[in-house]
């Protein structure tokens, strides 16, 4: 990495040179600087760097080691950037990862004592993983073979606002089953049950009656057709890196996927309205474009953004890699005609506009995101003139943090953006902010769609559920824990 | 113990409503659902039974008698449904354990009681991250879970019994005169706690909310229940502080333990299932309810078991209740973490379906 600005290329490269240890703290120490920054990179690099933590050479881990390294390793990570949700969305992934491997470890050995998991906080807690919830097998996220596809189109809410049909898309069942998204097995969550369990350990009373799934349709061999593994003992690591290595893999096809269903949403002769230079929205368009003919109005996004918003309109986006040169194709070069307005234009075109698409950087659990500055002007505006709000995001993006306090989510960055410092003289008569990030709230979106498809706001908390282990939300809560005991 | 069969006479062996307001009363910090399935746990406890569908037969018209017995069995119906659904979930598929899976059940009541108590200590947790420094948050008192959230707010920090967030709290206390001392006592006895904890309290009349909003940064409320939809059963003038919180952008949040998740689908005010005298029509001849209720309760009287039904069919002043449609709720705090109200209604399948 001599002569070379470090960024997520160079660290990508350095992995495979540098010990563990030393990619963590290089990690660490990029995050900080925010040599590698925004929801992508971050969360490529974070998985990237797990994958070595957990195919570390000559050790031997059991699912609680394993935990605990990565859940440390994690919480260092966080620590280094809180405000690059992605990097603990990561993380926690991984951490279900670990966990659903235990968990099927546990299943094929028996119905030996439940330790894969310890979980700090209370007994009930403890069951709460063993307990199917069987709402989950049939939630579309599962691609389980028994679901019928049309279910995922069929959220009323989605429908209203947007007209959206997906249910006529004809790869959707393949991709769902295939590599939609991985999810760990269902998380139970809170069962109401909880206070009337059983308290000795795993009851097979605790268990809700088998109705019309029989007992083999199960959590545990249906998910991952490896085949017959079960019954043997499962290598842990092996599996959980093949779990990472599907992360990944998610990563890389996750705009594709969302830009899949961009002709349900854009349609001949609209206006729409967008902002940032997201690699996300570029692509979604792109399929549109090469399909409909529409008009596109950009919001520059100054101070942080424009220079690559302007880039992006006269020469396409980046591609895949952040520091190739490659760029794809401008939409303009499609005939697209590309309108680009300053941030204070949005309201007075809004009533214009047919559709805006806005890309975040993190989804929160309630619905509500984080996206460039700008971004809750734009909704809000779009609110008033009742413009639909589409919201692009891959599952990683989306957050199970709650935003107790949506101030302290908000970046700021460098105020010289705004007024450079060769004018001394107004630095030090003005205060100068930039924020970076803007809070916008869940009932200004309308519609998210993410690479399992579109979703209102308000079912979010599910997709959150499916994706993220109840244990790991709180990765701190742990800490403490540690601290404690410790 | 008297009555083998649940059928015609159990009434004289064992008074589920009776036993109901005794658990009640003996513990005050035991919320309704669990107090239900406390007195139906007793209830089986007294009636032996040898079959699934007749301890299934036993709990369902132990359930439908105590439900007739209370005025407002909204939220206690929470508890005797997930009790049922449990049985039934339970009790079908331990084919040859049913002797153990009863006894299990009747054992371990105080388990349950302990178990609903650390669900509101786990609430409470969540206190501090909802309360910031500087925050003025609004509720309007009696929540034994609210207070338990706020206390838990106020004195987090880093063990040293002082807190260390900055906060107010605007309690909104009826002092109505026919009072409900319970009640009344509870919140005087949350104030309090605060108070002692350094936190400045403010006392409001109802009137007074809408003046108060501007300075409100969220507003706390427990519940009675919360209804499938995601909107809440809750003391009279709930509904309206939601609105009001709603009118100024206000965050509104819902206390809540999972148990008191309950089976009701409210289409509005009225829908709620149980008849409230709270609008009461009068001509100088007098009032116009008290001619319809004549006509038409009769009926419903004699279903009935005993008298223990307090007024006519209604509930006492100071115990009515309104009911808080979803979209005026933020998010529901409940010990599984912080759900939206569309989440309510997925809960509730898990278990009935």
């Amino acid at each position: 990495m001599v002569g070379q600005t470090p960024s997520l290329t160079t660290f990508l490269k350095s992995l495979k040179q540098n010990d563990i240890e030393t990619s963590i703290e290089l990690f660490i120490s990029l995050l900080k600087r925010r040599q590698i920054k925004n929801s992508r990179p971050c969360a490529i690099a974070t998985t990237h760097l797990l994958l070595r933590v957990v195919a570390e050479p000559k050790r031997k881990w059991d699912a609680q080691k394993l935990i605990d390294r990565v859940g440390h390793v994690g919480r260092r990570l966080v620590a280094a950037q809180p405000r690059e949700m992605a990097v603990g969305n990561i993380v926690r992934r991984v951490l279900g990862v670990i966990r659903e491997v235990a968990e099927r470890d546990e299943d094929s050995l028996t119905d030996s004592e439940f330790s894969g998991s310890a979980s700090p906080i209370t007994g009930e807690f403890k069951q709460r993983p063993g307990l199917p919830t069987r709402f989950s097998e049939f939630s579309p996220l599962h691609g389980a073979a028994a679901m019928p596809h049309n279910m995922h189109s069929g959220r009323p809410g989605t429908a209203d606002s947007m007209n959206v049909e997906f249910g006529g898309t004809p790869q959707r069942p393949g991709l769902m089953s295939s590599n939609a998204s991985y999810a760990g097995q269902g998380p139970s969550g809170t069962s109401l049950f909880s206070i009337l369990q059983h308290p000795q350990g795993r009851s097979p009373l605790a268990t809700p009656p088998t109705g019309t799934q029989s007992p083999a349709m199960g959590p545990s061999p249906s998910r991952r057709t490896t085949g017959g593994e079960a019954n043997e003992k499962l290598d842990i690591k092996a599996e959980v890196i093949d779990g990472i290595k599907e992360l990944q893999d998610e990563l890389d096809v996750v705009d594709s996927q969302i830009a899949e269903s961009a002709l349900d949403h854009i349609h001949s002769n609209e206006i729409v309205l967008t902002h940032t230079s997201s690699q996300t929205v570029q692509k979604f368009l792109l399929t549109a474009a090469r399909k409909r003919k529409f008009t596109l109005f950009h919001a520059e996004a100054y101070p942080n953004n424009h220079e690559a918003t302007h880039a992006t309109i006269l020469n396409g986006a980046q591609g895949e890699e952040e520091d190739s040169d490659e760029r794809w194709k401008p939409l303009t070069s499609l005939g697209i005609t590309v309108i680009l307005i300053p941030d204070s234009a949005v309201f007075a075109l809004m009533s214009r506009i047919n559709k805006v698409i806005l890309a975040p950087h993190a989804v929160l659990a309630n619905g509500s995101l984080l996206a460039a500055a700008g971004a809750s002007t734009i909704a809000l505006a779009a609110k008033t003139h009742h413009v639909p709000v589409v919201v692009l995001s891959g599952v990683y993006k989306l957050s199970p943090v709650y935003p107790f306090d949506t101030d302290e989510l908000i970046e700021y960055g460098d105020p010289s953006k705004v007024v450079p410092f060769e004018e001394a003289e107004f630095m030090n008569k003005v205060d100068i902010v930039n924020p970076l990030y803007d809070w916008v709230d869940c009932d200004l979106v309308d519609l998210y769609i993410t690479n399992l498809g579109g979703h209102a706001p308000s079912y979010l908390y599910r997709i959150v559920a499916d994706h993220y282990r109840l244990e790991d939300v709180d990765l701190n809560a742990k800490q403490d824990v540690a601290v404690k005991k410790g | 113990m008297a009555t083998p069969r649940p059928s015609s006479s159990d009434d004289d062996a064992f008074n589920i409503v009776a036993t109901y307001r005794r658990v009640l009363a003996e513990d005050p910090d035991l919320t309704m659902p669990v107090a239900a399935i406390e007195s139906l746990i007793v209830g089986l406890a007294n009636t032996p039974s040898t079959t699934v569908s007749e301890t299934l037969d036993l709990v369902s018209k132990l359930t439908a008698q105590l439900k007739s017995g209370i005025s407002n069995p909204i939220s206690l119906s929470a508890g005797t449904d997930l009790f049922q659904q449990y049985l039934i979930s339970n009790l079908q598929r331990a084919r040859g354990d049913f002797d153990q899976a009863r006894n299990h059940l009747v054992q371990n009541g105080r388990l349950f009681v302990e178990r609903a108590k650390a669900a509101r200590e786990t609430i409470a947790g969540f206190g501090k991250h909802f309360v910031r420094d500087g925050n003025t948050v609004l509720t309007n008192g009696g929540s034994r879970v609210v207070g338990a959230l706020l206390r838990n707010a106020a004195e987090s920090s880093n063990g040293s019994g002082r807190g260390s967030i900055r906060f107010r709290v605007i309690y909104v206390v009826s002092h109505s005169t026919t009072g409900n001392s319970v009640e009344e006592s509870e919140t005087a006895a949350n104030i309090a706690a605060l108070r002692e904890r350094d936190i400045p309290v403010a006392e409001i009349p109802p009137t007074a909310i809408a003046y108060c909003m501007d300075m409100v940064t969220s507003c706390f409320v427990g519940a009675e229940g919360v209804v499938e939809n995601g909107g809440i059963v809750n003391r009279l003038g709930t509904y309206q502080m939601a609105s009001l919180a709603k009118a100024a952008r206000k965050p509104f949040y819902v206390v809540s333990e999972s148990h008191k998740f309950v089976r009701l689908y409210p289409l509005g005010q009225y829908d709620l299932g149980i008849e409230q005298n709270i609008v009461d029509f009068r001509t100088a001849k007098g009032s116009e309810r008290g001619k319809k209720e004549a006509a038409s309760d009769e009926g419903v009287a004699d279903m009935e078991g005993e008298g223990v039904r307090s007024g006519s069919g209604s509930c006492t002043p100071g115990d009515e209740v309104d009911y808080t449609p979803p979209r005026l709720i933020s998010g529901i705090i409940t010990e599984g973490g912080v759900l939206l109200p569309s989440a309510v209604s997925e809960e509730l399948i898990k278990i009935w379906f």
